[in-house]
């Protein structure tokens, strides 16, 4: 079982390493993986050997913070009854079905471009056993199939559907579940929910109360999945919008910054006048305006006092926490530094100590408390900024939604649209949730999802993006996709778990830093036997820096290794990069799917584009009508058009559309034949005419010698020739292109100067391929590629030792794109592009690929910048803390306060770093 | 059974912390000893002896609580 907790009052990697120690000690915990800027534990465990409240506990008794949930009402003794889990033999009951019983269902089937893909669809349909009928609706993207649940089930439906290269798209809900306690009552509530009819999938997560279902609506209702639930004692509802989630996320950011704030005056008004009081009897003439009664002894114990209990506190709860567990980390180190100092200086203040006890340290520990809280806040405000891109998305949902009923507009919350309500927009609306036009045109501002500036224009049949802005016409529109099935949440879910992951570089991080705090321990330690023993003497101490006590001398040096030690940046360094990174790719319409993503496409060396979609537009063209008799070329050309007039083929439809466009009349056809793979057979005006293929003129004993090498020329240049014939003669050629995008050839050069090989894909002849890869300046192509052989074709590249990256538009090329190292899908939208590929472009421009390669080398150098940042500030502040150069330059030259400075500035310095990506341009 | 196991694991690394770090206390309160009974005028006070011991004396426990459930871990495992 897999759950996920929000843990509150981690700071650092070494908390990181806390609350991953603390859980995985856990007996049946299998794995923990632990987020310090989600603020969150992803664990997976055995319920039969713990449950939720043991991990949580085993979190708290950490030091840390989980998220509140309710008590568990029920005592111990009942509990076991209360959450009694319900048996798989139930499960298995309820599923059986009687033979010869018929069940309808109808499948959301995505990847269908014509009549001959759901043709194809329903054949292999009608192919399997148990299958009474099969109808698919192409407009809707539907497959109505009845079936004998005994002898065929919805699994193997699907399988059927997308072996043949279509992908069957389910429905997604989240469901919020009240009344859970323990790990036993989310199985509970899983296990009801899968033995619903319909429900392909459902996770429950106990921590977050939440239920994260996968179903066929075909099936079953949300309303159904509820009733289930509440049918077993829980409650379930349709969650709140995500507002409410990212308003107490936001409160209680707000919340750390106001403190930190706070402390941060409290401690600067407090190290003002302590700082002067004691630096005054050391520089008497510069700080001639100092007031004596500042160097008051009482007043500097006293205000002292003030910054270690109330801006100070933190770190000595933090460090009792840890202790306790026996676990440490940064607080320890300025709890250790600070107390140091603080207690020295009472004992000074109080005791006769003896000679070498006259200076005080007030001074150093408030302005270590100082500096470090300075670094705290300023890391607050950052790490909020980091997380900017994600809330300004949030931000672009339209709250309430203006519906047809009965005829009438009525305004309701967004949350309330069904699929299937008729919507209406305004000029200067927001558009509040995915459809597709019915009435009305506009053009619509999409650049909060694409980035794109420009506004669509949008007309009927167009499909319309919710939370986008109407400009200019009134609409209505179908909806067609709600809730958190709409694009931008879709979007948002993707953004979220993207900044949740971890790039592999971060082991290395996680790895230093969760050892460090020992480390530097241990340097402390050696630090102060040297100079206690050998250096305070061998370098005279007392003359050069005038401390008498070698202790005291001794102490500095090892407060100051550790509190310069502190590796707050290390931890920082990787996720605030990706946070950053991944918001401006979503900012820019490319979706990164996290730092594994973003690592790999550094590495990639081989970019394999597929043809049809991608490099083309996916619409082809008329080009060329060439008469080979007698007959004039718009005679032919209405002949074609007149022939294909009734094909759902895209080439056919360009023909058709080439004779629209140049006004050539479109001669009538009857009888039309449509002969798979070859071509068309129909009548006009009494001939008999075959438009296609070689073979289909073999076919029939059609000459075509005549027509050859025309026909080759067409083909050389790219170009689908089809040959034309009435009666038993060839009179001519149609030859249809898809033409290429306008940014192809830019994007393809770009990404060749870049040292990485570019690869065409495609299903076409070797010559026409050729054709294509040539204009554009493609050197490698793979040919006569079918769609299932095409994951093979990625295998072969890699086994040539390639990273390989494929782009594709997710709908005949998913396997490929899960085969591949990275798979982009452009066009977003459809469900396949989001699940097969690591990078989601939501626009269909090539240049994305470009930018998106850009934005992670840009990423990924941030990632290296930070860590370098924040292992350089350990690597040369340590020995210089530790006083390697004492010997040579005879003065410390890292105070402790200085110490604590750096180090808050290396945090500063990793998060702000990461900032500045925001500002880079990735196009 | 398994809290038993972990309390007594925690005993014993608790018990090796606290020896190793007396141990590490000892050899510098002995040094310095050692140090000032060489030398005709002692290089270190009393204060700077019992300071130092106690400030040793929290290190190495924060270092050796920190290593030593580890290696009892694995021994008894």
């Amino acid at each position: 079982m897999q759950t996920k907790i929000k843990v509150y009052g981690m700071t650092c990697m070494h908390c990181h390493q806390r609350v991953t120690d603390a859980i995985s000690a856990i007996e049946g915990v299998s794995s923990v993986e632990v987020n310090l800027e989600d603020e969150s534990a992803e664990v997976e465990f055995d319920p039969d050997k713990t449950d939720i409240n043991q991990i949580k506990q085993a979190v708290v008794d950490a030091g840390y913070e989980v998220e509140e949930e309710e008590a568990c009402p029920l005592p111990a003794e009942t509990e076991q009854e209360a959450c009694k889990i319900i048996p798989d033999e139930e499960l298995e009951e309820t599923t059986k079905t009687e033979s010869g019983h018929v069940d309808d269902i109808v499948f959301r089937v995505s990847g269908m471009t014509c009549a001959s893909c759901a043709q194809n669809i329903e054949k292999i349909l009608k192919k399997q056993a148990g299958v009474i009928s099969a109808s698919v609706n192409l407009p809707m993207s539907k497959a109505a199939v009845s079936y004998e649940p005994a002898r065929i089930s919805r699994e193997e439906m699907e399988q059927a559907i997308e072996s043949i290269g279509y992908h069957v798209v389910h429905e997604r809900t989240t469901l919020d579940v009240g009344g859970m306690t323990c790990a036993s009552c989310a199985m509970n509530v899983e296990k009801v929910l899968k033995r619903q009819k319909g429900v392909i999938s459902a996770s429950v997560n106990v921590s977050t109360a939440k239920a994260r279902i996968e179903y066929n609506s075909s099936l079953l209702s949300v309303e159904d999945m509820i009733s289930a639930i509440e049918g077993i004692g829980y409650s379930a509802s349709i969650p709140a919008g995500r507002e409410e989630t990212e308003d107490r996320e936001r409160k209680e950011r707000e919340e750390e910054i106001r403190s930190q704030r706070n402390n941060l005056i409290l401690s600067v008004v407090i190290a003002v006048p302590v700082l002067l009081g004691s630096m005054k009897d050391i520089f008497p003439d510069l700080l001639w305006f100092v007031p004596e009664f500042l160097t008051n002894v009482n007043l500097l114990f006293i205000l002292s006092t003030i910054a270690m209990v109330f801006p100070g506190r933190q770190f000595f709860i933090g460090t009792y926490r840890g202790l306790k567990h026996g676990v440490t980390d940064m607080n320890l180190l300025i709890a250790t530094g600070t107390g140091a100092a603080y207690i020295v200086s009472v004992a000074a203040s109080y005791l006769d100590l003896g000679p070498g006890y006259e200076h005080l340290y007030y001074d150093t520990a408030v302005l270590l408390i100082t500096f470090i809280v300075l670094g705290r806040y300023l890391e607050a405000r950052a790490k909020g900024r980091t997380s900017e891109s994600i809330k300004k998305l949030i931000g672009l949902q339209a709250k309430t939604a203006r519906i047809i009923v009965n005829g009438e507009e009525k305004e309701v919350p967004v949350e309330d649209v069904e699929v299937g309500d008729i919507v209406f927009v305004r000029p200067g609306e927001k558009i509040p949730v995915d459809g597709v036009v019915i009435e009305g045109s506009s053009a619509v501002d999409e650049s909060m999802i694409t980035g794109e500036s420009i506004p669509v224009e949008k007309k009927k049949n167009d499909e319309v993006i919710g939370s986008t802005l109407n400009k200019s016409g009134a609409m209505k529109f179908r909806a067609t996709n709600v809730g958190a099935d709409t694009a931008l949440a879709r979007i948002i879910e993707l953004v979220e778990n993207a900044q949740n992951s971890k790039a592999p570089i971060q082991r290395i991080a996680d790895v230093v830093a969760g050892h460090f705090i020992l480390v530097v321990h241990v340097l402390a330690l050696i630090a102060f036997f040297f100079w206690y023993f050998v250096g305070f003497e061998a370098f005279n101490v007392p003359v050069n820096s005038g401390l008498l006590s070698p202790f005291l001398f001794a102490l500095l040096i090892s407060i100051t290794v550790l509190v310069i030690s502190c590796p707050c940046a290390v931890g920082l360094a990787t996720p605030a990069a990706i946070m950053v990174g991944t918001g401006k790719g979503a900012e820019n319409g490319i979706l990164i799917k996290g730092g594994e993503a973003l690592e790999r496409t550094l590495k990639v060396d081989t970019i394999v584009f597929d043809k049809t979609g991608t490099l083309t537009k996916g619409e082809p063209e008329l080009t060329d009508v060439i008469s080979l008799a007698d007959v004039e070329e718009d005679r032919i050309l209405a002949i074609a058009s007149g022939a294909e007039k009734g094909s759902e083929h895209p080439l056919g439809e360009a023909i058709v559309r080439g004779a629209q466009e140049r006004n050539v009349e479109i001669a009538n056809a009857e009888d039309f034949k449509s002969i798979a793979g070859r071509g068309i057979e129909a009548s006009v005006e009494d001939s008999r005419i075959l438009l296609g293929t070689r073979k289909l003129m073999e076919d029939n004993n059609i000459d075509i010698s005549s027509a050859e090498k025309k026909m080759e020329e067409l083909e050389a240049q790219g170009k689908t020739a089809m040959l034309a014939a009435s009666g038993d003669r060839v009179i001519g050629l149609v030859a249809v292109a898809d033409t290429l995008k306008e940014n192809s050839k830019e994007a393809v050069e770009k990404i060749r100067d870049m040292g990485i090989e570019v690869v065409m894909i495609t299903g076409d002849n070797r010559r026409t391929a050729d054709a294509i890869a040539n204009s554009i300046g493609i050197e490698r192509v793979l040919a006569e590629v079918l769609p299932e052989d095409k994951a093979a074709e990625i295998l072969k590249l890699q086994d040539e030792g390639r990273i390989v990256a494929m782009v594709g538009d997710g709908i005949n090329d998913a396997p490929a794109l899960t085969q591949s190292d990275i798979g982009i899908a452009m066009g977003a939208g459809t469900d396949v592009a989001m699940e097969s590929a690591q990078i989601v472009l939501i626009k269909n421009d090539l240049r994305d690929v470009l930018a998106a390669i850009r934005l992670s080398r840009l990423t990924m150098s941030k990632i290296k910048q930070n860590l370098f940042w924040a292992f350089g500030y350990n690597s040369i502040g340590i020995p210089i803390a530790a006083g390697l150069f004492y010997p040579f330059v005879h003065t410390i030259l890292i105070t402790p306060a200085l110490a604590a400075a750096f180090m808050a500035m290396s945090s500063i310095s990793v998060t702000t770093n990461s900032l500045l990506m925001k500002r880079k341009s990735i196009k | 059974m398994n809290e038993q196991s972990a309390s007594r694991r925690g005993k014993y690394a608790l018990i090796a912390s606290l020896a190793s770090s007396l141990l590490l206390v000892i050899i510098f309160a002995v040094l310095s000893v050692f140090v000032n009974s060489s030398r005709t005028v002692p290089l270190y006070s009393q204060v700077d002896i019992i300071a130092g011991t106690i400030f040793v004396f929290v290190l190495s426990m924060i270092v050796s609580a920190s290593i030593w459930p580890g290696i009892i871990e694995k021994r008894i495992s």
